[in-house]
Formats: C-alpha cells, sequence, structure tokens
C-alpha cells in the first residue's frame, strides 16, 4: 500500500507574522516550519509502514522554495520520499486552487490512501481533505482521532461532543488525522541526517498539467481585503462569592446579551 | 632455616606478583577498548599532581565525612607508612639483621610506624562499626552500602586486620630472636611499643622458639599481603592502584559546571557537519573513552554517591553507585568480545557473544527492584530507561566521589546516544524540544511574548535595537539576560522585575535583548540533545557578539551555567555574573541601601547550578544577611550537600512518576526550619519547591517561596506592592 501524505508547510504560529501589500504572507519576514497538526499525519503515515500495513510513504507538499524544509522534515520522521509542487504562478492561491494542484499532484504520484492534517496552522479553513477528495471522486473519512487499516479499507473514529462515531471507508481514500491520534514522534539527529540522502522530488504546475491562469492570485474566487490583528485578549473578571456571585454572574451575562 | 624462608618468600612473590601482575595486564587492555580521551584531558601536569596531594595524600573529600573519613586516613596513612615495613620484611628474607638505609635506625620510625599499625586496626574496628550500623539488611535502601558487594568488603577489612597483626608479630618475634634489648642489633625497634609489648609477652617462649616464630609470621605475613594484593586486582579494591590515576586525570577543577563537548575518536564533533563514522554518544560500553572506564574500574562501592543522590534518595531506581558498577561488570563481561579479534568474534562462547550484543540503555523488567534495573549481562539492557531519565544532573554524586569519578558525564554521554541515535527519550519532552526548536524556549510561547513582564513597571526597560542602534550602547553597562523563565513564567517574571528595580534603584544602566534572546539550551544539553544545543548556543554567541556584549547578569542558575561555562566552547567568552553577585556588589558600594525591616525567619536553598556546578554560596547568603530583620536558618543539607529541587537535566520537563517527588522532599526540609520565607535564586527551583509547599500545606500557615531578590526588594523598596509577594506560595 503507498500512502501519500498532505503537508504544509506555514509560517511559525508563535512569530509576528508581516503581510505584503496584496495581503499575501510575507514569506521572507518569518521562520517557516511543517505545520504541527500535520506531523500527526505523517506519524500516522509512518506507523502503518513500521506495522507493515504500508510499503512507501510519499509526503507532497504546495510551496514555496523553503517549504522543502517541512518535507525534510517529515523525511527525518519516516517518510520515504517527497514531493515538492512549486510554481511562481501557485502563489496567493485560494483554497480552490490549493486543492486543485494536491489533488493533480496526488493523482499523477497514484496512492491507496491520503492523510491529511486535521487544519492548517496558518489559514486553519479544515476544507482541504473534503475539496481534494472531491477533485479525486473519493471517498472521505475526515477528523480521525485513531485510525486502522486492513485489507482494502480504512476504519476511523471521530470524536463528537457526545459520542464517538467509527467510519469505514474503502480504498483509495482521503483522510484527515486530529492531534487525538498519538504524538509524533521527534526525530534523532541520525535521522535527520538521513532524510538529507532521501529524495525530494520538485514538480511545476507544468508538470501536473495545469495552465498558470487557473490557480494563483488572479485566479482566485475569494479575495482578501483587509488583515487586522486579533485583539489582545482581556483579562477576564473573577466574581468572588460574597453572597451575592449569581446576581453578579447574571448581571455579567445580562450586560453582555447572554441574558435577557 | 634462613634459605629456607627466602626461597618461600621469593617464590610466593613471584607467583603471587605474577598472578597480580597479569591480572593488571589485562585489565589495561581492557581499558584500552575504549575510545581516546576528549581534547584537553591530558597534560595538565601541575594540576594533576595538585590534585594528588589534595585528594589522595590530604583525602580531602573523605575528610568532609568526620568518622568513615579518619578511619579512611588512618589506613591510607596507615598503608604507606606500612609500606616500609614491608620492605624490612622483604629486607629480612635476605638478612635477618637488615634495616632501611639512611633512616633505618631511628627510633623514631619504629614507633611511627607501630603508631600507624595500631591506628590501621583502630581503623578496621571503627569500619567494622561503620558496616554493621549501616548494614543494607537493617537500613534497605536507606543505607549506602545498599547494592554493594558486601562479601569483599568484610573479606578486605579481615586481610588488613591480618596484614596489620603478622607484621606485628614478626617485628616482636624478631626482636627476640636478635635480642635486641641487650645487643642493639635493630636499635630502631626500640621506639615500637607495639612491637616491644609483643616482645615482651613472647620472650619467655625463649631466642629459638622465637626465632621460628618470626620466619612463619614473617611467611605468613607476606602471604597475605600478596594475597590481598592478588584479590585486590580482582575485586573493588582496585581502587587502591587505580585511584592515582584516575585522580591524575580527572576534570578539573571538577567534573561539574559545564558538560564536555561531544567527542568522537578523540576528536570533537562537529555537529555541522559530522564525520560518516563519528559516534554521536556512548550506545556502547567501548564508546566510552578509556579514562570513562577507568572510572568504572575506580569505583570503590563506597555509596557517598548513593547516599545524596535526589534521585535514590526518593525511591527511584537510579543510584549512581549502581550504575557505575553495573557499566563496570558489563564492561568486564564483554572484554572477551572486546579482545578478541574480528574474526575469532564467532568462535566465543554463546554467553559472551550474548553479553556483546546487550544495548546499553534498555528495558530490564526490573519491576521496582532496584538492583534488578541494573542488568550487566543482560539480556533487556544493561540499565534500564528509568535509571538513564532519573537523573537531575545535580551533580551530588561528583560532588561526594572520593575517587573523582565523573556519574553525570557518563549518564549524559548515554542520554545523547538515546537522543542523537535512537530518538528514545521521556515522551513528554519531545514538546518541549520541539518548542525549543520552534519557539525558542520551552513552553512554546514564542519571541514576541519576552518583554510582557516589563509592563508593569513604571520606569522603561531599554531594549536592544529598540532605538534603531543594533549594538549595545557604551552607556550600558550590564546586559540583563532574562532567560525563559524569567521573561515567560508568571512567578519568575516577579524576579525578573526585582532585579530589573534593583538596578534601575541603583542608577545601574542595563539592556535586556527581548525578542532576540533564545534559551540558552541547557534543557537540551542535558537531555543530550546537542545538536539543538549547538543550534540554540551559536544563535545565542552571534546574537551577543553582534550586540558587543561584554558584561552580563542573570537570574537562573541554569542560564548562568550555560554561559559562563559553556559558551566559551562555541566562542562566546562574556564576563558573567549572577544578581546575588550584581546586587551584592551594589550594596557594599551603598548604592543601594535597605531602608525597612524584612521580620521574618528565611531559609535559603542552593540551586545545583549555582551552588555546587559554580561555588556559588556565599552571595546569596550575604545579600539575605544584609536585610535587617530577616532571620536567615540553614536547613541540615546545605551548600555542597544541598538536596536538588527536582528541576535540573531537563527533569522541569518530564513527569515525576517513579517513588515519591523530589521537590516535597525539599520542600519538607526548608519547611521544617520554621521558616515563614523559603528563599532560592534560580526560577525553576523556585517553581519546584512552591509546588512542593502547596501539596505538603494546602491551607497551613502560609510559607512562600521566592527568589533572594524579591526579599530584598521590601528592603529597599517596600512601597511597592506590584513585587511584594502573595502571602501564599504562589500556585493553588
Ligand atoms: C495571508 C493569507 C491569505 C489567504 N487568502 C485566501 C483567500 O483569499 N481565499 C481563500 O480561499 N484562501 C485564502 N487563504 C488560505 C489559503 O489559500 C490556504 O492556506 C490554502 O488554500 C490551504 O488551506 P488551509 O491552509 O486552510 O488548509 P486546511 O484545509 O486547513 O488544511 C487541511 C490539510 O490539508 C493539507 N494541506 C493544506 N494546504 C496544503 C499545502 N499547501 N500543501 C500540502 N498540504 C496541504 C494539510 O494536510 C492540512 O493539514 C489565505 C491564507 C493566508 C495565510
Ligand atoms: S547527578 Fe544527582 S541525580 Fe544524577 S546521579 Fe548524580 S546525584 Fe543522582
Ligand atoms: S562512584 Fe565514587 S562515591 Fe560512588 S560508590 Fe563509587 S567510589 Fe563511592
Amino acid at each position: 500500500m503507498k500512502v501519500v501524505v498532505l503537508a504544509k508547510y506555514v509560517p511559525e504560529p508563535t512569530a509576528t507574522w508581516a503581510f505584503e501589500a496584496d495581503h499575501t504572507l510575507a514569506r521572507e519576514s518569518v521562520e517557516g516550519r511543517l505545520s504541527e497538526l500535520d506531523e500527526y499525519a505523517v506519524e500516522q503515515a509512518v506507523r502503518l509502514k513500521e506495522a507493515g500495513a504500508a510499503d512507501e510513504v510519499v509526503v507532497l507538499t504546495v510551496g514555496p522554495a523553503k517549504a522543502v524544509d517541512a518535507l525534510r522534515k517529515a523525511l527525518a520522521m519516516g517518510a520515504d520520499r517527497a514531493v515538492h509542487v512549486s510554481d511562481e504562478a501557485i502563489a496567493g492561491s485560494d483554497a480552490l486552487g490549493t486543492s486543485r494542484v494536491l489533488a493533480a499532484a496526488a493523482d499523477k504520484e497514484g496512492f491507496d490512501l491520503v492523510l491529511t492534517g486535521m487544519a492548517s496552522t496558518d489559514a486553519e479553513m479544515s476544507v482541504m481533505p473534503s475539496m481534494v477528495a472531491a477533485r479525486l471522486g473519493l471517498p472521505q473519512a475526515t477528523f480521525a482521532g485513531a485510525l486502522s487499516v486492513e485489507g482494502g479499507t480504512a476504519t476511523i473514529s471521530r470524536d463528537l461532543d457526545t459520542a464517538t462515531t467509527e467510519v469505514t471507508v474503502t480504498l483509495p481514500a482521503v483522510i484527515s488525522l486530529t492531534d487525538q491520534t498519538d504524538e509524533a514522534r521527534y526525530p534523532a539527529f541520525k535521522a535527520i541526517m538521513m532524510a538529507k540522502k532521501k529524495p525530494v522530488e520538485t514538480r511545476s504546475l507544468a508538470d501536473l498539467g495545469i495552465a498558470a491562469g487557473d490557480v494563483g492570485l488572479e485566479a482566485a474566487g475569494t479575495s482578501v481585503l483587509s488583515i487586522a490583528p486579533a485583539p489582545q485578549r482581556q483579562a477576564g473578571t473573577i466574581i468572588t462569592d460574597e453572597g451575592d456571585a449569581a446576581t453578579q454572574l447574571a448581571d455579567f451575562l445580562a450586560a453582555r446579551g447572554f441574558l435577557r | 632455616m634462613n634459605t629456607l624462608r627466602l626461597v618461600v618468600g621469593l617464590l610466593m612473590t613471584v607467583v603471587m606478583l605474577g598472578l597480580a601482575g597479569r591480572r593488571l595486564l589485562y585489565l589495561y587492555r581492557v581499558g584500552g577498548a575504549g575510545q581516546p580521551v576528549e581534547p584537553g584531558r591530558l597534560g595538565a601536569v601541575g594540576t594533576a599532581i595538585r590534585a594528588e596531594l589534595v585528594e589522595v595524600v590530604a583525602q580531602r573529600k573523605l575528610l568532609r565525612w568526620t568518622a568513615p573519613g579518619l578511619a579512611h586516613a588512618a589506613v591510607f596513612w596507615g598503608f604507606c607508612v606500612l609500606l616500609l615495613t614491608v620492605l624490612e620484611a622483604f629486607g629480612s628474607l635476605f638478612d635477618p639483621t637488615f634495616s632501611l638505609p639512611v633512616i633505618g635506625q631511628f627510633p623514631v620510625l619504629g614507633f611511627v610506624e607501630d603508631l600507624f599499625a595500631l591506628l590501621c586496626i583502630l581503623a578496621v574496628v571503627a569500619f567494622v562499626v561503620i558496616r554493621v550500623r549501616e548494614a543494607p539488611r537493617d537500613q534497605g535502601r536507606r543505607s549506602r552500602f545498599f547494592g554493594s558487594h558486601l562479601g569483599p568488603a568484610w573479606f578486605v577489612l579481615f586481610m588488613i586486620f591480618n596484614v596489620v597483626w603478622t607484621l606485628l608479630l614478626t617485628r616482636g618475634a624478631q626482636i627476640n630472636a636478635q635480642e635486641v634489648n641487650t645487643t642493639d642489633n635493630l636499635p630502631f625497634l626500640r621506639g615500637a611499643f607495639l612491637s616491644q609489648a609483643i616482645a615482651s609477652l613472647l620472650a619467655p617462649l625463649g631466642q629459638d622458639v622465637n626465632e621460628v616464630i618470626e620466619t612463619v609470621a614473617l611467611l605468613v605475613g607476606l602471604g597475605v599481603l600478596l594475597g590481598f594484593t592478588v584479590f585486590v586486582t580482582y575485586s573493588k579494591h582496585l581502587h587502591i592502584l587505580l585511584s592515582l590515576p584516575n585522580v591524575a586525570l580527572a576534570r578539573r577543577p571538577s567534573a561539574l559546571g559545564a558538560l564536555l563537548p561531544v567527542s568522537s575518536g578523540g576528536r570533537e564533533v562537529d555537529f555541522e557537519d559530522p564525520g560518516e563514522e563519528d559516534l554521536l554518544g556512548v550506545g556502547n560500553v567501548e564508546e566510552f573513552t578509556w579514562k570513562g572506564l577507568l572510572d568504572f574500574g575506580t569505583c570503590t562501592e563506597c555509596g557517598r554517591c548513593q547516599s545524596q543522590c535526589p534521585a535514590w534518595n526518593t525511591g527511584k531506581p537510579l543510584s549512581p553507585k549502581l550504575l557505575i558498577m553495573g557499566l563496570r561488570d558489563h564492561a568486564l563481561a564483554k572484554a572477551p568480545y572486546l579482545l578478541a579479534a574480528e574474526q575469532e568474534r564467532d568462535g566465543l562462547s554463546d554467553d559472551a557473544r550474548a553479553v556483546a550484543s546487550v544495548p546499553l540503555v534498555g528495558d530490564t523488567g526490573y519491576a521496582g527492584d532496584p538492583l534488578a534495573a541494573y542488568a550487566p549481562l543482560g539480556p533487556g539492557g544493561v540499565i534500564d530507561p528509568d535509571v538513564l531519565w532519573s537523573c537531575t544532573t545535580c551533580g551530588a554524586c561528583v560532588e561526594q566521589c572520593p575517587v573523582d569519578i565523573e556519574h553525570v558525564d557518563h549518564i549524559v554521554d548515554m542520554r545523547r546516544y538515546q537522543v542523537l541515535m535512537e530518538g528514545a527519550f521521556p515522551d513528554e519532552a519531545g514538546a518541549m524540544l520541539n518548542n525549543l526548536e520552534h519557539a525558542a524556549d520551552p513552553w512554546g510561547r514564542g519571541a514576541s511574548q519576552r518583554l510582557a513582564w516589563a509592563e508593569p513597571l513604571d520606569f522603561e526597560v531599554r531594549v536592544l535595537g529598540a532605538d534603531g542602534g543594533d549594538r549595545i550602547p557604551d552607556d550600558v553597562e550590564w546586559l540583563f539576560w532574562v532567560g525563559c523563565a524569567g521573561a515567560l513564567d508568571d512567578q519568575a517574571q516577579r524576579t525578573t522585575r526585582a532585579v530589573a528595580t534593583l538596578l534601575h534603584e541603583a542608577g545601574v544602566e542595563f539592556m535586556v535583548l527581548g525578542e532576540a534572546e533564545s534559551c540558552t539550551g541547557d534543557p537540551a544539553r542535558r537531555m543530550g540533545n546537542e545538536f539543538l544545543f549547538q543550534m540554540l548556543a551559536r544563535q545565542n554567541v552571534q546574537t551577543l557578539d553582534d550586540a558587543g556584549a561584554t558584561k552580563i547578569v542573570v537570574t537562573c542558575a541554569h542560564c548562568f551555567n550555560t554561559i559562563a561555562n559553556e559558551y566559551p566552547q562555541v566562542g562566546g567568552s562574556y564576563e558573567v555574573v549572577h544578581h546575588s553577585m550584581l546586587l551584592g556588589r551594589l550594596l557594599a558600594e551603598k548604592r543601594l541601601v535597605p531602608v525597612s525591616r524584612v521580620d521574618r525567619d528565611v531559609t535559603y536553598h542552593d540551586p545545583c547550578y549555582l551552588g555546587r556546578h559554580n561555588r556559588i554560596f556565599a552571595p546569596p547568603r550575604e545579600l539575605l544577611g544584609a536585610v535587617p530583620g530577616l532571620r536567615l536558618a540553614e536547613m541540615p543539607r546545605a551548600k555542597e550537600r544541598a538536596f536538588c529541587c527536582g528541576a535540573g537535566g531537563a527533569r522541569m520537563f518530564m513527569d515525576e512518576t517513579l517513588g515519591t517527588r523530589i521537590n516535597e522532599n525539599r520542600a519538607a526540609e526548608a519547611i521544617a526550619t520554621g521558616a515563614q520565607t523559603i528563599a532560592a535564586a534560580c526560577p525553576f527551583c523556585i517553581t519546584m519547591l512552591s509546588d512542593g509547599v502547596s501539596t505538603l500545606r494546602p491551607d497551613d500557615a502560609p510559607v512562600e517561596v521566592t527568589d533572594i531578590a524579591e526579599v530584598l526588594l521590601r528592603a529597599v523598596r517596600p512601597d511597592l506592592d506590584d513585587v511584594s509577594p502573595p502571602p501564599q506560595a504562589a500556585r493553588p
């Protein structure tokens, strides 16, 4: 079985981000990394390989030249090969454009199973797994807290607020994994050194048969009008119970329109 | 008869010394299987000689434990002096009236020899008392001898006793045989009061009988001594021989403070471009340096280290003594394999090959039995991972070891292999390493949070680069290295504010790096992740050098140790002081003046990385002493013997699931002094002790845990609310 992991190169979440005039991220201004949430997908793929269920794990990313750092990290964690789709024309793509590139690249690579994270840590839309599955015409199982693969099917458990559901899909399929799957490994230095020797193929839009005008900022169906930093969180109110805590609490809620 | 005793004596000597020599040669070859020592280990002859004088001749570390120290010193000096009697005994094999040249005829020689013989016997008695009182059978884990080889230890005492009494008997009989009192043949024996007493007892038997007794006692004595020598080469008593080179080759001033960089084949490993064959840490016993193997062979199993180890004292399987013994036993078991040529190895016995493939660190399945966590013959591992990861690198073992064994270095070397080569370490620590890598602090908060601590202050803290310049301006004297805890941890922020306020109060111009600061790399390095340490350290050195930093003040004991002692290894040398030292100077210069009384009972906890690792014991105490009204009470375990808080060695970022909790053990000791304030001088200690205090006495009389700087600030600026502590220990 061949597993393709979609892994995104994202700006360091704890760093301060800067933006270009066209509202895209100023990539040079901030360190990037393999999205922390995608590490769980890489981890599960590598475990499938270690358990003998998969024979090859390929990581796939769509991103700028530096995104190769994210691929190296995934290779150090145990993936076998990496595919890097990089093209000036992709810059500024929206979710529709990105999913188009990802689906084409995964299709070209060939797979039995596509694993993704539950959301990227930058744009956090959580739509990519569904979009990619739709474009490929494959079943999807999303937000898996646990995954098992047997024969030609994959079973996930999906934690909802009040219940856990089990979902089984026939392969090939697209599955997104949450951070409830087990801890992702911290690669040993030896593995990091060995990852430097693993193959990373670079693909352009032309390689995937996508016209430059179909993706990118210009082709995006949505546009960003302005960007503002989220307001600082204010310190909460602490009510000390001196007999009237319930009244104070009710007043607090009422003042904010939660009670009438 | 004289010929007979000469022949028998010489024959014994040749056979026994031959046996001992063969064994020593073998051990020498085993040692040779180790790696070359790292750069800078050899060659400091002056320091080595000084160390021999202080550590061996003057028995410095041993004498810190008064009773056993004196007893050991008596035996050590006793045997040095008795070497003279042994020479005399050998001499009298050839010539019954032999005496040492020059000094041989001085009565004072006889007196000194007998005096030390007596002291030796008294010491043996003392050792017997100590061993009976501290018997592991009664004391269990509390005994420092728990897990030591007890039989051989008793045998050694018995042999020492035998050596001494046979020598005395020989000399007594010799006096009678020579009729020394009348013929003056051996005038030196006149001062030999014990020998004289024995002679008086034996005198009635007559000269002939005494001659026989002399010969028999002499031969028995030599036999005992030679047998003892052979025994020594096969036992833990090898320290008699090995402690000399081991002390000479030990790290000086001690194997504390800085860790050594990763070396392979005697060269430092370049992490930016490591060689294909480079060994990263120690994964097999022969990957220790030969000095490491010498350490293992030198251990006397005295258990001083074990008695002080915070891990051992809280019921964890780690004992530095058992660790060293386990590695030694494994090295010896693996020796046939190591010494065999490559092509001969297949021909070795199954057992020999099986031992050779036992991993150094692996699951022993010890199930709570600490002795089972060490399995020199395998099969799972020589030491259990629980042993390796329990160490806080507090250095108490290194501090105590009378033969200068370097436990912490060996532990970290094994951790290095686990982390760098195997990626094997306690899961929880992975988050910390990831955070260091991505956010440059252990909690993953990120650079943007690094100045939040300064917001409540009513004066401006100067930040590098804030006014456009990228170098520290000339009017700034000190760079204040805030540290990750100091910048990001609530309680440590209070310390940071207190120190900043005091510096401001004293008119000291200082600056902070703000977002440009990252973790020094201490927890990564002590976990064994040298790669990450090197990255962080080089980056920080670059930042400091670019800023033109020369004088740095820190509030964290770990930052202090790393910047002061380890950054020179990556090319960064600065004058680094701990805030206790700088504030002390400002007090002395009257730039800080305590105006208000702080009427409190205070005890001071020595952070390992300030105290033992850097010998900064006095400045924090002097600072507290300068606060009017304050009453300082010492804990029983203080200064060199201070008990760890449990945070060091990256333990801060691992779960403590084995045994009882180290921080609670220490907090209980601090509370028992009756102190209302537990003062420390390291943010990690403060977190640990606060947690300990709040678990131990959730609602009892308040005991606060705080930094010495906060205590001082209360005396200097009693008007400030922000930095005065809450009445309760900080954490609920
Ligand atoms: C500054 C900024 C402006 C943006 N403007 C727009 C806009 O105008 N319109 C719009 O629709 N979107 C916009 N985006 C979102 C951007 O297009 C998305 O980042 C991208 O489409 C992927 O979606 P996501 O990051 O939300 O992925 P999610 O759907 O949250 O990701 C789920 C999973 O999909 C996989 N994945 C996602 N992206 C990649 C990738 N590049 N390579 C490999 N695997 C991947 C990963 O496994 C990931 O865990 C903007 C983002 C930023 C930061
Ligand atoms: S450094 Fe401290 S914790 Fe580690 S073995 Fe030595 S005494 Fe024990
Ligand atoms: S390591 Fe040192 S202190 Fe510990 S038992 Fe051996 S000789 Fe004694």
